[in-house]
């Protein structure tokens, strides 16, 4: 499928979205605007700019826009999904397990499982990295970051 | 007379130690993530932006504003040692600056790239200090229409400047917009697209959508392909241009500080087009234009002045009319109003401190990287051997931290996730991300600009054409987005950008 069709159906539902919100928050009148008009305004022109955007993927160009999969061809792209799911594991356990836990396990897992780093180097590095982190926010700028079940 | 005592009080102010540490700091920062590639100066500045929270606002300014510039030194010593730009305005430097390292140059390439960079930094500020205060009486005489009309033609310049597709840079700016409307409506009160999410009755914060857009997203994008550094094994020596190279530099110097510093002005311009344009230039002007991109010093000299006179163009709109003429620009906007200060006309008014401060600081600023960049090139080039399957980890535990210090709460990481995925998609389908960001930080104004002309004109749309100044900038802005519209033209431009993307 082509990239920029998919792309401006996407924006088209944020666009309507968009309007759909405002028209709840009230547009008021040209005279006392309310909260939704300039939302408004802006929603009929991303919609507009998506209705474009998809038209024109329909029109032969010299070059055509990339196929969709053409996008993830040639590039490891289960190394981003890996680290994004790492990301979403450290918000999620961020609160209960503490900052540095959390961090230190987040750190580990890259450089040992993504990185294939050796053992030493994959908790050498976070323990550093975390100690530094922790004389610069909790003994110089007396920060408060979350502590965790461990009580650290 | 007044501009020497502006001057002074703005030197006394530039070397208190604090501001004096702060801008070192700040140039220093700015050489490192010029430096390592991966991380830029927009990303980094979004993680600095709750650090700069605590210390005085003259004092952020000044570092935030020095690791701008100081990042269009460091991103040319990668360019022409590795042939990898540290910043996107240095990608044109690699063309004849890596050549230059391969046939035993790389000493006086570096040297002119430092020294050019010196040259155009001095007389952009030089240029600042001069053009700002008569456009501060211009721009005291607008009113909320003037206001909006001049910011939507600055949106449309920014969009018809836009490296890759316009129509999508309008895309994004659009979503920016509606990004900014997130919060309490600051008019009537009313909580708008906040979910019941109580973080997000704030807005969403202006560092944790950075982070995500230009920091996140380019590590997402960096893991996927392995980054292969092949590090130039001779020693860098003779930094010193020779006479002749002297001799070939000066002008395309003195050229390309002319053409970054204009194009700075203009919104959407910035360093990269001012790169861009003066190699050209450069191209086009030069007796042996076969030489460039063989390794011809004129090529490396023009387009490292003109982003070094772009970073400094670039605070002149800031600086007078309150309106950022780019990514980097909007983020010292957002440090600016986090400390209660509106900037436009009224600044030099009511902060001169902070306004001819700052400019001093970057004469200061200029010296320190200097002395950073030439003595100690070594160092720099060391610090490429730094892998980035050690950086990356680091960077995004970086961002990390960053986002959540900001209102100790682990909903900023989530925004800045979000956008991080957001951004990452919008790269890989060719959506800028810098127009977004950028109509984000507008939309405050904008829409205030726009509720108070209607109740200034009993709700008429006609007083955006009944004054001159903002019937003027609405024609202009007509006109361009009409002009896009024309083939001829339309193809004119796209030969530009392909021009551009094939250098690259």
């Amino acid at each position: 499928m082509n990239t920029d069709r998919v792309s401006s159906l996407f924006w088209l539902a944020v666009g309507l979205a968009t309007l759909y919100g405002s028209v709840q928050l009230g547009l008021g009148t040209l005279r006392e605007p309310g909260s939704g008009l300039f939302p408004f305004l802006a929603g009929v022109f991303i919609s507009l700019v998506a209705l474009i955007i998809f038209l024109k993927s329909f029109i032969r160009w010299r070059a055509l826009p990339l196929d969709l999969k053409a996008h993830w061809t040639g590039v490891n792209w289960h190394r981003s999904l890996i680290i994004c799911f790492l990301i979403l594991g450290f918000i999620l356990f961020l609160e209960g397990l503490g900052f540095f836990v959390t961090s230190f396990l987040l750190l580990f897992l890259i450089f040992r499982y993504v990185e294939r780093l050796s053992w030493g180097n994959s908790i050498i590095i976070p323990v550093l990295t975390l100690g530094l982190t922790y004389l610069l926010f909790n003994v110089l700028l007396k920060s408060t970051l979350p502590k965790g079940i461990f009580g650290i | 007379m007044d501009f020497f005592s502006n001057f002074i009080a703005g030197f006394a102010v530039a070397l208190q130690p604090i501001n004096l540490a702060f801008c070192f700091l700040g140039v220093f920062i700015g050489t490192l993530i010029g430096v390592l590639p991966g991380i830029g100066p927009v990303g980094t500045m979004a993680i600095l932006l709750p650090v700069t929270y605590g210390i005085p606002p003259t004092t952020a300014i000044i570092m935030l504003a020095g690791i701008y510039y100081g990042a269009q030194y460091g991103g040319s010593t990668t360019s022409i040692l590795v042939n990898i730009p540290g910043e996107a305005a240095s990608v044109i430097t690699c063309l004849d600056g890596y050549q230059m390292a391969l046939k035993g140059r790389a000493g006086p390439a570096l040297g002119i790239a430092a020294f050019g960079s010196f040259i155009a930094g001095t007389i952009g500020v030089i240029g600042l200090q001069l053009m700002a205060p008569p456009l501060v009486s211009v721009a005291l005489r607008f009113g909320p229409p003037e206001y909006f009309s001049l910011m939507l033609l600055g949106f449309v310049i920014l969009t018809y400047l836009a490296q890759k597709s316009m129509i999508k840079a309008l895309m994004t700016a659009g979503v920016g917009v509606v990004l900014g409307t997130i919060g309490l409506d600051t008019m009537t009160g009313m909580p708008r697209f906040t979910f019941n999410i109580p973080e997000l009755l704030d807005g969403v914060g202006l560092a944790p959508l950075a982070m995500g857009l230009f920091g996140i997203s380019e590590i997402l994008l960096n893991v996927e392909k392995k980054i292969k550094l092949e590090l130039l094994t001779t020693k860098v020596r003779n930094l010193f241009p020779n006479l002749e190279d002297w001799r070939r530099s000066i002008w395309a110097i003195l050229r390309g500080t002319g053409s970054g510093f204009f194009l700075g002005i203009l919104p959407g311009g910035g360093a990269v087009l001012g790169s861009f344009v003066s190699y050209a230039l450069e191209k086009r002007v030069s007796r042996h234009p076969e030489e460039f991109g063989k390794g011809a010093i004129e090529g490396v000299a023009a387009p490292e002045s003109a982003n070094n006179a772009a970073a400094q163009g670039a605070f002149i709109p800031l600086l007078t009319l309150g309106i950022p003429a780019n990514v980097v620009m909007a983020i010292l906007l957002g440090a600016l109003m986090i400390h209660n200060i509106t900037p436009g006309p009224m600044l030099v008014k009511e902060h001169p401190q902070l306004f001819w401060g700052v400019i001093s600081s970057m004469y200061l600023g200029n010296i320190m990287l200097l002395v950073l960049n030439l003595p100690l090139i070594g160092l720099w080039v060391q610090l490429l051997r730094v892998p980035y399957s050690l950086l990356f980890p680091l960077i995004l535990f970086i961002c990390l931290i960053g986002a959540y210090v900001i209102n100790n709460s682990a909903v900023d990481v989530a925004i800045m996730f979000i956008f991080g995925v957001l951004g990452y998609f919008m790269r890989k389908f060719d959506y800028e991300p810098a127009p977004m960001v950028l109509a984000y930080v507008l939309t405050p104004l904008l829409e205030n600009a726009l509720r108070q002309s209607l109740i200034l004109s009993d709700g008429s749309f006609a007083i955006f054409m009944s004054r001159p100044i903002s019937a003027g900038c609405l024609i202009i802005a007509a006109a361009l987005l009409f002009s896009s519209l024309l083939p001829m033209i339309r193809k004119k431009r796209e030969t530009l950008v392909a021009e551009a993307e094939k250098d690259d």
